[in-house]
C-alpha cells in the first residue's frame, strides 16, 4: 500500500472501529439474514394465498381445507444475501479543487463497503458521472476489502453528470434488488428526479449521500471573473461581490433543500454532509439512522 | 492661456506615453480572472436575478471608467505644464536683499525667533518664495562689511543655503556701503526692489542724503526689532599703573540704554572663578565706570558679567553682556649691577620683588651673559651689540660719553618734564658735588642738564641699543636720600623693559587686527573662541586677520609661543539696539511687503485637486460597481 494511499493503516484501524460501533447499534440481528419482501422458501411463514395449478402440494395447509374446504397454501418469506451498490459520483465537479470530494466518497465508500462485507453482504461499486464508469462485481466477505480499495484507488474522473443516464443504465444492468447507495454533490443540470426514480420503480433501495465542500459556499474570489463549469466549461462573466456570494449560498441551499424533501416524501434516507466533517461521524450518523444495517 | 512649466515639446511625448500606458493597463484591468468553478447553473441563476442592466449600459459604464483615467492623467499634464491666464502681469523684478548681520541683530527681542537675524532670515526666505517665474534675486549680507551672497539669480532655492548660512557678526554697521552698493547693483535693471531687512540700529539718515537711489527702484525697510532696552559693556581694560607698571588695573565701564532707572550686578572672574562682584544702579542712558587696582596676579583670563538685577526689566542684548580681558603674565626683569659696591643702589634694586637683581664686581664682568638691564656703577666695560644700559658716571675707553672735564656743583636748571624717565620726579633741586662734562653725540638727548650746559641725565638709541647715562656719582650727592631716585630707577626699568605703552588694550571686533608674533613666521593659525581656526597671514612679524567674536583668541605659529588676545564688542553703536527707521528725505521707504508678494493665478493646483477629486470618485464608483 503506498504511503499516500488514503486507505492506510490509520484508515483500516478506523474501519475496525466503525464495525464495532456498527455491532452495537444493530445488536440482535442475524448475520446475512435479510427479510426480503420475495415469497419463496424460507422458514418463516408469510402470508396464505388461494391454490393454482402448478403450487407446490406441500405448502398446502389441509388445516383450513378441513375447516373451509378451500384449498389455500402457506406462503414463506424468502432469505437471500443483501446486494449492497455503491454508485460513486466521479463526474469532475467531485475533483475538482484539492480532491476533497472524490477523497471523502471514496472513504464512506471503504467504510461502509467494509461494514457490509463484515456483515457478509454482498457489496458492489459502480462509478459513474454521465454513463458507468466500470464495475466492481458483487463482492461478500471481509477479505474482499482490498479488492475494494484497489478498485476506488484506480478509479479515474469521469466527465460531466448525468444521474438520469447514468442510473438508466445501471438499473438495466443489476436485475438483483438493493441497496443503492448514491454519493454525489449532485450537481447535475438536468436534475436528480429523473435518476434516483429510475432506482426507486426498480425496487432498488435509495439512500442519498450528498457531499458538499463548504469552501465552494464561501470563496474569497471576488470581483470581476470569468467563470469556467469544470464539467461542461460553460462560461459565465460576472462580477462577484460578497452580496452575490449570499445569492450563491442561498441557491445552493435551496437545491440540497429540494433534494432533501424530494427524498423525505419518498422515504428515501438522505444525508448530506460537508466533506469537512470526519467522514467517520457521517457513518455513525448513517448507521443510527438505520435502513442501512438491518 | 500661458504655459511656463515644462515645454509642449517635452511634454507631448510624455503625456502620449502617459495615454497609451494607461489605456493598456486598462485592458489589462478589464481581463477577467478565470474561476473554474463546480456547478455553474448555480452563477447563472443568480446571474439572472442580478443582471438588469443592458450590454449597451454595460460598456458605456466601462468606457466611462477609461474615460476617468484619461481626464485624470490630462489634468495631471494640465498642471505639469503649469497653465497662467494670458492677461497675467509676470515681469520679471530684480530683487535684491540686503541683510543685516551686525551685532545689533542678536537683540532677542522679537518673537517666532531666536534673534533678530533669525527674523530677518524668514523675511527674506518669505520673500523669496513669492518669487514670480521671471524675478532675479540677488542676496547681500552686510554689518560693518559688505558681503555678496550671490549674482541675480532666478531660483530662489539657491538663495536658501546662503541665507541660512548668515550668522551673527559682533561687528558694527555699515548702512552707506550697503546701500551704495545695492543701488549701484540696482541700477539700469527693471523693476528693482530693493529690500533691506535690518533694525536700523545705529542708523543715522543724516549721512544717507547724499544716497542716490535709482528712479525704477522701489525702496523697502523691514525693520526687525521691537525694544531697545539693553545694559552693555562698553569698555574692559587691562592696565598696567603708570607709576608702577609692574602692576596692573582693570577699567570696566557700563552704559544704560534704558529709558528708566535699572539695577544690575557687575562680576569679575578670574580664569572663571568670582573675584569682584558689584551692584551698580543705572540711570537712564548714563554709564557707570570703576578701576580695580593692585591686579598683580598673573597670568589670568579675566571676564566681566554684566547681569541686570531689577526684575521688572529685561535686556535684550546678551552680546555686549559679556567682556574679556587678559593679564600679561608678570615680568621679572633681570638687573646685572656691575659695581665694586654701591648699596645706595643696591637698596632699591634689590627691593623691587619683581626685579631680579645680580651684583657682578667689574673684573668678573662677562659681556657675553644677557640681561635686561646693566648698570654700570662708575665704571663703562665693553658692551655687546644690544641690550639696555645704565651709565652711572662712566669713565674709560669703552664710556659712551667721552668725559671732557670734571664740573664742581653743577645747578640743574633745565629738565624734559614730558620724558618718561622723570615721571613724578624733578632733579631741580639736587645738589650734586661733582658732574663730568660729556662730548654728547647726534643719538643723545639730554633729559637734565645744568646751567652751564654740563648734561646731567641723557639717553642714546643705537640701533637696538639703549643706553641712559648720568654724569654724576650719585654718592657724591644727595640724590639717594631722596624719595626721587628709587623712583628714577623704576622709571629707568619701564623705559628700558617695557616702554611707554601702559595700556593693555582689548581688541574691538569687527576690526582688523595686527597682533605681533614673530619676524621669521610666515602664517599663524587662529583659534577663534567658538572653536573655529584660521590661517592668517603674517606681515613684518605681525599677524593680520579679523575678528567679528568676543572671547579669546589664541594665535599659534612656527617661531613663536601661542599668544592669547582677548576681544569684546565696545562698540556703544551695535549696544544701542533701539531699532530705528530707514529715512531718506523725499525718497518714498515702504515699511512692508504686502505690495512685494507675486500674485499669480496657480492654475495647476486646482488641476491636481481636480484630479485627484476625480480619482477620488473612480475609486468609489469602481468599488460599488458603478463603473465595472
Amino acid at each position: 500500500m503506498a504511503s499516500d494511499d488514503i486507505f492506510d493503516d490509520a484508515f483500516l484501524k478506523k474501519l475496525d472501529y466503525l464495525y464495532i460501533m456498527s455491532q452495537k447499534i444493530v445488536a440482535g440481528s442475524s448475520r446475512a439474514e435479510r427479510k426480503t419482501k420475495l415469497v419463496g422458501s424460507g422458514l418463516e411463514f408469510a402470508d396464505f394465498r388461494h391454490y393454482t395449478h402448478g403450487d407446490d402440494l406441500r405448502n398446502i395447509d389441509w388445516k383450513i381445507y378441513a375447516r373451509s374446504e378451500k384449498l389455500f397454501v402457506k406462503l414463506f418469506e424468502e432469505e437471500e444475501d443483501l446486494y449492497i451498490y455503491f454508485l460513486v459520483d466521479c463526474s469532475r465537479s467531485m475533483k475538482i479543487g484539492d480532491e476533497l470530494k472524490w477523497e471523502y466518497a471514496k472513504k464512506i465508500v471503504a467504510g461502509l463497503g467494509y461494514i457490509g462485507l463484515s456483515n457478509l453482504d454482498r457489496v458492489s461499486i459502480i462509478p459513474f458521472s454521465n454513463k458507468l464508469e466500470g464495475r466492481l462485481p458483487p463482492a461478500r466477505g471481509k477479505s474482499q476489502i482490498f479488492k475494494i480499495f484497489d478498485f476506488l484507488n484506480t478509479l479515474e474522473a469521469g466527465k460531466e453528470t448525468s444521474l438520469k443516464d447514468a442510473l438508466k443504465t445501471f438499473v438495466t444492468q443489476n436485475k438483483r434488488r438493493g441497496v443503492a447507495v448514491v454519493l454525489s454533490d449532485f450537481y447535475d443540470p438536468s436534475g436528480f428526479e429523473e435518476g434516483l426514480n429510475f432506482l426507486r420503480y426498480h425496487k432498488f433501495e435509495p439512500m442519498v449521500v450528498h457531499l458538499f465542500d463548504e469552501r465552494e459556499l464561501s470563496a474569497n474570489f471576488r470581483g470581476d471573473l470569468r467563470l469556467v463549469d469544470c464539467e461542461t466549461g460553460e462560461v459565465a462573466e460576472l462580477t462577484v461581490t460578497e452580496g452575490m456570494m449570499q445569492s450563491y449560498k442561498k441557491a445552493w441551499e435551496e437545491m440540497s433543500t429540494q433534494l432533501q424533501s424530494y427524498c423525505s416524501k419518498r422515504q428515501m434516507l438522505y444525508f448530506r454532509s460537508s466533506v469537512q466533517v470526519p467522514f467517520d461521524e457521517l457513518i455513525l450518523k448513517i448507521f443510527r439512522a438505520g435502513g442501512f444495517l438491518k | 492661456m500661458r504655459f511656463t512649466g515644462i515645454p509642449w515639446e517635452t511634454l507631448g511625448p510624455i503625456a502620449a506615453v502617459m495615454f497609451v500606458l494607461i489605456t493598456i493597463l486598462y485592458i489589462i484591468k478589464l481581463r477577467k480572472r478565470r474561476i473554474e468553478v463546480p456547478f455553474s447553473p448555480l452563477w447563472n441563476s443568480i446571474l439572472k436575478q442580478s443582471s438588469k442592466q443592458n450590454d449597451l449600459w454595460r460598456n458605456l459604464r466601462r468606457i466611462l471608467s477609461w474615460l476617468f483615467y484619461m481626464f485624470i492623467a490630462a489634468l495631471v499634464v494640465f498642471a505639469i505644464a503649469d497653465p497662467h491666464f494670458n492677461d497675467e502681469v509676470s515681469e520679471g523684478r530684480h530683487i535684491l536683499l540686503l541683510v543685516d548681520s551686525s551685532a545689533s541683530m542678536a537683540a532677542n527681542d522679537v518673537t517666532g525667533g531666536a534673534n533678530r537675524l533669525d527674523i530677518a532670515k524668514q523675511r527674506a526666505r518669505e520673500i523669496l518664495k513669492t518669487m514670480g517665474p521671471d524675478d532675479r534675486a540677488m542676496l547681500v549680507n552686510f554689518n560693518n562689511q559688505l558681503q555678496p551672497l550671490s549674482p541675480f539669480v532666478t531660483e530662489a532655492s539657491i538663495l536658501e543655503a546662503p541665507l541660512r548660512e548668515i550668522r551673527i557678526s559682533a561687528t558694527g554697521t555699515q548702512y552707506i556701503d550697503a546701500l551704495v552698493f545695492a543701488s549701484e547693483s540696482l541700477r539700469g535693471k527693471k523693476k528693482g526692489e530693493l529690500i533691506l531687512i535690518s533694525d536700523g540700529s545705529g542708523l543715522d539718515s543724516s549721512l544717507l542724503k547724499s544716497l542716490d537711489i535709482p528712479k525704477e527702484t522701489t525702496l523697502r525697510h523691514l525693520k526687525i526689532g521691537e525694544n531697545g532696552d539693553n545694559i552693555a559693556i562698553t569698555a574692559f581694560n587691562v592696565r598696567r599703573y603708570v607709576a608702577n607698571k609692574l602692576d596692573y588695573e582693570l577699567f570696566i565701564r557700563v552704559q544704560s540704554y534704558f529709558k528708566r532707572p535699572v539695577n544690575a550686578q557687575i562680576e569679575i572672574y578670574a580664569d572663571d572663578r568670582l573675584v569682584d562682584s558689584k551692584p551698580i544702579s543705572l540711570s537712564p542712558g548714563k554709564s557707570f565706570q570703576k578701576f580695580y587696582p593692585s591686579q598683580a596676579v598673573s597670568g589670568e583670563r579675566l571676564e566681566a558679567r554684566l547681569k541686570l538685577t531689577s526684575e521688572d526689566a529685561r535686556d535684550f542684548f546678551p552680546l555686549d553682556d559679556r567682556a574679556y580681558a587678559l593679564l600679561p603674565k608678570t615680568k621679572q626683569t633681570r638687573i646685572q649691577l656691575v659695581s665694586d659696591g654701591n648699596l645706595y643702589l643696591e637698596g632699591p634694586l634689590y627691593l623691587n620683588s619683581n626685579l631680579v637683581t645680580t651684583t657682578t664686581a667689574i673684573a668678573d664682568y662677562d659681556p657675553s651673559i644677557p640681561y635686561d638691564i646693566t648698570v654700570f656703577d662708575r665704571v663703562a666695560l665693553k658692551t655687546p651689540d644690544a641690550g639696555n644700559f645704565f651709565y652711572i658716571a662712566p669713565s674709560g675707553e669703552f664710556s659712551p660719553w667721552p668725559v671732557q672735564k670734571t664740573m664742581n656743583d653743577p645747578i640743574v636748571t633745565r629738565e624734559s618734564k614730558n620724558h618718561p624717565l622723570l615721571r613724578w620726579i624733578g632733579m631741580k633741586t639736587l645738589n650734586i658735588g661733582a658732574a663730568d662734562k660729556w662730548t654728547l653725540s647726534s643719538k643723545d638727548k639730554t633729559i637734565v642738564s645744568s646751567a652751564l650746559g654740563i648734561p646731567i641725565l641723557v639717553t642714546r638709541n643705537d640701533g637696538d641699543k639703549k643706553l641712559v647715562g648720568l654724569s654724576f656719582d650719585v654718592r657724591n650727592s644727595d640724590f639717594p636720600l631722596r624719595v626721587a631716585f628709587p623712583v628714577l630707577l623704576i622709571n629707568l626699568i619701564d623705559y628700558f623693559a617695557y616702554g611707554d605703552g601702559g595700556l593693555m588694550q582689548s581688541f574691538r571686533t569687527g576690526e582688523t587686527w595686527s597682533v605681533p608674533v614673530s619676524k621669521s613666521a610666515e602664517s599663524a593659525t587662529i583659534s577663534v573662541p567658538s572653536g573655529e581656526t584660521s590661517t592668517a597671514p603674517v606681515y613684518e612679524g605681525r599677524a593680520i586677520f579679523n575678528g567679528d567674536e568676543p572671547g579669546i583668541y589664541e594665535i599659534s605659529g612656527e617661531g613663536f609661543k601661542t599668544i592669547k588676545i582677548a576681544a569684546n564688542l565696545s562698540n556703544t553703536f551695535e549696544s544701542n539696539i533701539e531699532p530705528s527707521n530707514l529715512e531718506l528725505g523725499e525718497q518714498d521707504i515702504l515699511r512692508d511687503t504686502s505690495a512685494l508678494i507675486f500674485e499669480r493665478s496657480e492654475l495647476w493646483i486646482w488641476a491636481i485637486l481636480a484630479a485627484f477629486l476625480l480619482l477620488i470618485v473612480e475609486w468609489w464608483t469602481y468599488n460599488r460597481r458603478k463603473t465595472v
